[in-house]
């Protein structure tokens, strides 16, 4: 007897939970629609491409590029490389660009701002091929926006740049352009086939 | 004296709760008077010659939690008491004979005295201190459990009964819970989760409150801790008072600490910040109706060490070699810059519970939470302070639940519960998301009867979820197009549970559990660069739920009451185990070569042991030991799986000082000297082709604890100083993520200074 009294209690006080909760749900069916489309992020940071003019001291222009228009997709990226003549010495410039964007973003102008916290590193297999560092930064120390590249004998092998955010360029051998000691973090690294003739 | 009559006796027994023997020695202080009575060897005690009136009775013993008992006395009163005496297992772990929840389960216990006792640590290091249980860390700041392999999205943490929502799928995620609100933490291995809600398979972490004591003056605690290591200083404060009409307990912590150090140089940028906030209600609505309200808010800083900021595998490859982490300063520094975390969770729960009778309640529940998470890398033109990841996520959960017990020895316990969850990725970042925005809405009911006889126990349970995902995701490829899947997954999960008295000291407990779970967002979704461990990470969309059985048995024994043993063998099969493969691909982009990983599944098995025993050498001295072993496969691939512990060995000599020390007119009593140690095998079974190093060489750290109380009038005072790496040891630990960049930490000495008023 006490189990009965005991089980339409339960079953009362059953009948006014499952009521509340119905409604609750009810409630929440209504918030239970679609999501919301997101926002499609603008990448702020994004470099696509960096393009590496060569200027002979006669005028003749190289121009080697890396462009990777979808960042860490599956997409490969587009390089394209050109010839050096041996014995010559040219002007280079880097230009680094987001063109996801249009126009096109220059993104080397935000590398010029920070030029302290930023410098290149060239590094290449190629013998007698060696570049040095055009310009500097407010302490002294080289970026590498600018840079002068002079070939050896004829050759061939790859040079690979490098862009090393708040490098410590006071380390030893970094000023030098050795990438060794100098810590920092990647923002970019691109290697291109070279032939020198 | 206006007539009162002074002759009023206070008697009684008191209990070792665990094993109901008669406690001898026990103190019975009188705080109001400073006079009290000592037990005897059948844990009587008496107090004579009191006059009426309201005291406050502090009950002590050596190895125990001290309790404080309130009286009103007006006639001669007799008391039985019962005392948590936590001194004979490693680390002051309670073993719990099935207290609540499921009682067939194997449940160890870590009481609110240790968790007062290291407050400096987090909730994933105070677990590390129960047999079996590991964390997963990035430097000291950040730690999550691993529970017998199992962590992560396998394994759900209920904070004061609602499953912790929060992007758990991230190794270096902490779980967002302040272990100093809590009075009691639970660990539940095997398949006892059927009663909660939340991605799991089988085990569960319990953080619960206290409830409210029944004083009616306001009481509470102070807790003050200051850390070499770091400068880690910290506070924790809790008030409560109790009425009839409205019981209230507030909670407030906050944490500050530096840059830690290794054994020779500091850890650049690894400070941490912590402010929590909690807020407990209780009321007695009617004398069967119950109903309490919980709010809390925990808010975090951590720094991630400066030198592990690193992009491409030529960076890594680079800082992989460094004997010291690049941008190691000689100085400690307080700031807490890029790359970082800020996270702030904040809950809210009603909780109602009505008592038809002794037997039979119904419970009803209702939470909200709210996890904010920002992570923020070094970046270019300024950009440090926006964040490069951003994820606020909702979760609304809704709960009714009836507990009956019948006259025959057994019961019921069944519910329904809901939850809807909205993770919503924020644009500020500039960055495609890692994981995608979405909306999940789980629904699920349970059912656990259990069973009592002579010796014995038995519960059975069982546990449908039905999960609903709305996910709107961003393509990879260009154009970027908003992309949207619909899925529906069914998690079923049944377990056996079964505790047998062989003797009186001698308990077995025997689990079997079937246990599924659906794949999580990141594990389905993932797309891009996961910053800091310089891999690429791609979810699949394809992923079927994982299904496991596993089998757990654990053997209990204590001899002449003193001496304890306690083995655990457990064997678990995951069909469909969800991991990271890494790739053949090395993925070109303009920062350089990246590994890949893509998110696959396999058939996986884990199996280890846990021994853990204590033995009283005398009286006063005890030696613990304790063995952890365990060995976990890819099957299919007939690989070792990664993120397993490797074996390890701790022990523990604890000396009781029996006789107290007296400092000026007050007792420094309770007194206790501990030496410990713990042996870290090296994970030998990883192989060098599945991680970016080998993994390191196996360690040993020495530490040291002397604890005592002081009673001061009606306050006690709990001092404890402990070192940790005493000897300053130099290591490194393959759970610890911050192991390819640099050393784990050097000593540390902390002291602690809890008061209770």
């Amino acid at each position: 007897m006490l189990h009965e009294q005991l089980t339409t209690k339960i079953i009362s006080f059953m009948k006014i939970m499952s009521k509340t909760l119905l409604v609750l749900f009810l409630f929440l069916g209504l918030v239970a629609c679609d999501k919301d489309d997101p926002t499609i992020v603008d990448p702020v940071e994004l470099i696509t491409t960096l393009n590496y003019t060569l200027t002979s001291t006669t005028g003749e222009i190289v121009s080697f590029s890396f462009k990777d228009l979808d960042g860490d997709g599956g997409d490969a990226p587009v390089v394209s490389t050109g010839t050096l003549k041996q014995g010559t010495s040219y002007a280079g410039n880097i230009v680094l660009l987001d063109e996801t964007q249009d126009p096109a973003e220059n993104i080397s102008e935000e590398v010029a701002e920070e030029d302290d916290e930023h410098q290149f590193f060239f590094q290449s297999t190629v013998d007698g091929l060696t570049v040095d560092y055009s310009d500097t930064d407010d302490d002294g120390n080289p970026i590498g926006l600018s840079s002068s590249l002079t070939t050896g004998d004829a050759g061939s092998g790859s040079l690979t740049i490098i862009l090393r955010h708040q490098p410590n360029k006071s380390a030893s051998g970094v000023s030098d352009g050795n990438i060794t000691n100098a810590g920092g973090e990647s923002d970019i690294e691109v290697s291109f086939d070279i032939t020198v003739e | 004296m206006n007539g009162q009559n002074c002759d009023l006796l206070i008697l009684g027994e008191v209990y070792d709760s665990g094993t109901l023997a008669p406690l001898e020695h026990v103190n019975v202080l009188v705080s109001e008077k400073a006079t009290g009575s000592v037990s005897d060897e059948e844990g009587n005690f008496s107090i004579q010659a009191m006059c009426p009136g309201s005291y406050h009775l502090v009950i002590s013993h050596i190895g125990c939690t001290s309790q404080r008992v309130f009286l009103e006395l007006e006639h001669d009163t007799f008391l039985t008491l019962y005392l948590d005496h936590s001194d004979h297992l490693l680390h002051d772990i309670e073993i719990s004979s099935g207290v609540n929840h499921s009682q067939a389960q194997k449940e160890d216990v870590i009481t609110d005295r240790i968790i007062s006792d290291r407050a400096q640590e987090g909730l994933a290091v105070l677990l590390e201190s129960v047999a079996g249980v590991n964390s997963i860390k990035n430097g000291r700041g950040i730690a999550k459990p691993i529970v017998q392999g199992l962590y992560g999205n396998r394994l759900t943490i209920v904070n004061n009964g609602v499953a912790q929502s929060g992007q758990q799928w991230g190794n270096d995620h902490s779980p967002e819970i302040d272990p100093l609100s809590a009075g009691k933490l639970t660990v539940i291995k095997g398949a006892a989760a059927n009663e909660f809600m939340g991605s799991n398979l089988g085990s569960i972490i319990l953080v619960e409150s206290e409830r409210i004591e029944k004083e009616p003056h306001l009481h509470g605690k102070l807790n003050y801790f200051l850390e070499s290591n770091g400068i880690n200083n910290g506070a924790n404060l809790q008030i409560q008072k109790y009425s009839p009409k409205l019981a209230w307990k507030i909670s407030g912590t906050f944490k500050k600490a530096g840059d830690r150090k290794t054994s020779r140089y500091f850890l650049s940028n690894t400070g941490s910040q912590e402010t929590n906030f909690n807020l407990q209600l209780e009321k007695s609505i009617s004398e069967k109706w119950k109903s309490e309200l919980y709010v809390s808010t925990f808010n975090t800083s951590l720094g991630l060490l400066k030198g592990s900021q690193i992009a491409n595998l030529t960076d890594l490859a680079s800082a992989l070699l460094q004997d010291e982490p690049f941008f190691t300063s000689d100085k400690r520094s307080f700031s807490i810059d890029a790359p970082k975390q800020k996270v702030n969770h904040h809950l809210l729960k009603l909780n109602n519970k009505y008592f038809f009778d002794d037997n039979t309640w119904l419970e009803f529940t209702l939470a909200s939470q709210l996890n904010n998470r920002k992570e923020f890398d070094v970046r270019r033109g300024d950009r440090s302070e926006i964040p490069s990841l951003s994820l606020k996520q909702y979760s609304h959960f809704a709960e009714a639940k009836i507990s009956k017990e019948f006259d025959d020895h057994w019961s019921i316990r069944t519910g329904y519960q809901f939850n809807l969850v909205d993770n919503t990725n924020d644009p500020e970042t500039g960055i495609l998301p890692l994981i995608p925005d979405y909306r999940s809405f789980n629904s699920g009911a349970f059912i656990v009867w259990t069973k009592e006889l002579e010796n014995t126990i038995l519960d059975l349970g069982m546990r449908y979820d039905n999960i609903v995902q709305n996910v709107v995701s961003i393509s990879n490829a260009i154009p970027r197009e908003i992309i949207r899947y619909d899925n529906t997954f069914h998690n079923i999960s049944s377990s056996l549970g079964v505790s047998y008295f062989l003797s009186e000291k001698t308990k077995l407990i025997y689990n079997l559990g079937y246990t599924s779970r659906s794949p999580g967002i990141n594990e389905l979704y993932s797309q891009g660069l996961h910053q800091g461990v310089s891999g690429i990470e791609e979810g699949d969309n394809s992923l079927q739920v994982e299904k496991s059985l596993k089998t757990l048995l654990s053997v209990i024994t204590n001899i002449n009451n003193k001496h304890s043993l306690e083995a655990q063998v457990y064997y678990q099969h995951i069909k469909d185990y969800i991991y990271l493969e890494p790739q053949d691909e090395i993925r070109l982009t303009i920062r350089g070569a990246f590994p890949v990983f893509k998110y696959q599944q396999t058939d996986a098995r884990i199996f280890g042991l846990d021994i853990l025993g204590t033995y009283y050498v005398v009286e006063p001295l005890s030696i613990s030991l304790a063995y952890n072993y365990i060995h976990a496969d890819d099957l299919a691939n007939n690989l070792p799986l990664i993120n397993i512990p490797s074996n390890n060995v701790k022990s523990k000599l604890v000396y009781n000082f029996l006789k107290h020390v007296k400092i000026g007119n007050k007792k420094l009593e309770n007194l206790e000297l501990e030496i410990n140690n713990k042996y870290v095998f090296r994970q030998n079974r990883i192989l060098i082709s599945q991680d970016f190093v080998a993994a390191p060489e196996a360690y040993n750290l020495v530490g040291m604890t002397f604890s005592g109380d002081l009673q001061l009038s009606s306050n006690r005072l709990r001092i404890v100083a402990s070192v940790d790496n005493l000897l300053n040891t130099t290591y490194r630990d393959y759970l610890n993520r911050q192991r390819y960049f640099a050393d784990d930490l050097g000593v540390n000495f902390t002291l602690g200074l809890s008061l209770k008023f």
